[in-house]
């Protein structure tokens, strides 16, 4: 008798609050409906100022040399130039910096892809005595600093006999703790029976592993290479640290030189925006195909700390 | 027996492609940088020579060093706090009843993903003191125009504005997924018992997105202790070492000054900074933080 007294109560509270639900859907209070304006033209007002910037630059860079040292400056060029675009181009090599930084990217991202999913693999799917050390050591990873070991590191790369190379770029930034961790969460999401059936067919860990599981975290993979690849190109520090031939400098340090050298330093800035803009252009275009996956990653390293 | 040792192979096999270079990469310079701290070296005499706390004293009793770990700090809760605070007010402000944000959550966090040397150099302009759109805005508020990246006391500040804007909208993204997690029974419930909105975001919002919090302020926390791309493009550390980090400072003096003794010194006082602030910080977890 309780209990239906207490279902019929809670039907009731269900329908009030569907009703309720309803009602504030159809009407909305004036105050409220104002709230939500301002609350969009605030939002709008805050987007656009984050974009500026890079409006900033694509039209800066499209300004004549007289006009942009104009003040105030004005808002849109009041001639297109598109040749600052090409001057810029073909002043320094930058197909070469944006093809190193392109090969290099997707040559890490290929090995990541590879080791990464193997060590979480065999983290959360296979038996072996260091498997909590080996653990923590990836957790610990994590909170270290690596800039600050790019001594010691680039001194390890010299005696490797790997600085001034794409071998030394590519190997040097092999592995990713965040990859790793990534992976590692997707796979614990995947139950561990399908690795035992698999194992009953006959089939081998490596199998396993490309042909069963991975199909299943397409998702993870998807957004540890969109993130790697980004992170890769944008990549600067450690690159140029390494790297002492111009021939193979990424598109940061090709810019930063551009920037620096050349005599573009403070004389030239259409022709420095300009070549900034078709820089970021391609991560740009990137983001706006991919925006999803790469705002997923947040979701998943958000799960990161909670390991 | 045999056979478990053989499959306790298999899986070391598997570990790695990927432990071989964490261990020469990441842990081997760990260990090896905190060697060449107690040395001395300048990349070319044979020897290292051993001077055992020598650098950590003479880095102790210099100012340059109080200097950088004051702008260390300046600039770590000046980044963090902001980057924190305004995501989560973003995110607020994107996430009740309002449709058909996509596009201004796209705006705010494509910053993020572009390359921080290009988005320098544009601020660069943007900061430039005589025609710059920064002095022009500081105009239309009635502020006289600053020198910014040429003036000590701003161009940190200048520095800052980028490194909030780059991540500002990253940490939005994060607190939005916080939000949507929200369980909006708790919420209904409170609304039932009288409580306003205020109440609400003090009693459940906040206590129960402290996680994000956590993650997000150990996460900027090591990237502000590694910012250099922005800071070599726009200051180069200076004027006058106004923007010199620790890790800026460790730069210049090992592949500047070749000092390689000093910088490693100054890499182990950066790694110890990190290692305290997180401990602090799941220190701090264990009373504030609210694991569902």
């Amino acid at each position: 008798m309780n209990l239906t007294e207490s279902r019929k109560v809670e039907q009731e509270r269900e329908l009030h609050r569907g009703n309720k639900r309803e009602r504030s859907s159809k009407f909305v209070p004036v105050g409220e409906r104002l709230g939500r304006t301002i609350r969009y033209a605030l939002l709008a007002l805050i987007s656009l100022a984050m974009a500026f910037p890079f409006y900033w630059m694509v039209t800066s860079g499209l300004k004549t040399n007289d006009e942009i040292w104009q003040f105030p400056p004005t808002f849109w060029p009041e001639s297109i130039n598109w040749s600052n675009y090409a001057d810029a181009w073909n002043s320094a090599p930058f197909a070469r910096y944006m093809f190193n930084s392109i090969f290099v990217a997707v040559c890490i991202c290929v090995i990541q892809v590879i080791n990464a999913s193997m060590m979480a693999y065999a983290l959360t799917h296979m038996k072996f005595r260091l498997k909590g050390p080996f653990t923590a050591m990836v957790l610990v990873g994590y909170m270290i600093p690596t800039t600050a070991v790019y001594l010691p590191s680039y001194m390890i790369l010299n005696e490797l006999h790997l600085l001034d190379s794409y071998a030394g770029l590519i190997i040097s930034n092999s592995v990713s703790v965040f990859s790793i961790f990534l992976l590692r969460q997707a796979f614990m999401q995947v139950s561990h029976e399908l690795v035992e059936a698999g194992q009953l067919d006959g089939a081998s860990h490596f199998r396993i592993l490309w042909t069963i599981m991975s199909p299943l975290i397409r998702s993870s993979f998807a957004v540890m290479i969109l993130i790697t690849f980004i992170e890769q190109y944008n990549n600067y520090f450690w690159p140029m640290l390494i790297t002492k031939d111009p021939d193979l400098r990424l598109v940061s340090a090709g810019l930063r030189g551009f920037f620096v050298e050349g005599g573009a330093y403070g004389l030239a800035w259409p022709q420095i925006m300009a070549a900034s803009a078709f820089t970021i252009a391609p991560l740009l275009v990137l983001f706006a195909f991919a925006q999803k996956t790469i705002m997923q990653s947040v979701n998943m390293s958000a799960g990161v700390n909670k390991s | 027996m045999r056979l478990k040792t053989f499959r306790e192979g298999e899986a070391v096999l598997f570990t790695l492609p990927a432990l071989v270079p964490l261990l020469v990469f990441w842990f081997g310079p760990l260990g090896y940088i905190v060697y060449l701290s107690f040395t001395e070296w300048d990349f070319m005499s044979p020897e290292k020579l051993f001077v055992g706390l020598e650098n950590y004293t003479y880095l102790l009793t210099h100012a340059d060093f109080y200097q950088a770990l004051k702008i260390t700090l300046l600039f770590g809760f000046g980044t963090v706090i902001p980057i924190i605070v305004g995501g989560l007010a973003l995110a607020l402000l994107m996430n009740s009843k309002l449709r058909s944000t996509g596009l201004f959550r796209a705006m705010m966090f494509s910053p993020w993903v572009t390359p921080t040397v290009a988005v320098s150099i544009a601020w660069s302009w943007i900061f430039e003191p005589e025609v710059g759109l920064a002095n022009l805005v500081l105009g239309w508020v009635g502020i006289s125009p600053v020198g910014w990246l040429q003036d000590s006391t701003w161009a940190l500040v200048a520095v800052m504005i980028v490194t909030v804007w780059k991540s500002i909208g990253w940490s939005m993204v994060f607190y939005l997924v916080a939000l949507r997690n929200l369980p909006q029974d708790l919420m209904e419930a409170a609304a039932i018992d009288g409580a306003n909105a205020w109440d609400k975001f003090r009693g459940i919002t906040l206590p129960l997105i402290s996680p994000t919090t956590l993650f997000l302020s150990i996460i900027l926390t090591i990237q502000s202790l590694q910012a250099y791309d922005q800071i070599n493009v726009m200051t180069q550390g200076g004027p006058a070492g106004s923007t010199r980090t620790l890790l800026y400072m460790y730069y210049q003096s090992a592949f500047e000054s070749f000092n390689v003794g000093e910088a490693s010194a100054i890499a182990v006082i950066i790694i110890l900074i990190c290692v305290l602030l997180s401990g602090l910080s799941f220190l701090l977890s264990r009373r504030l933080v609210h694991y569902s």
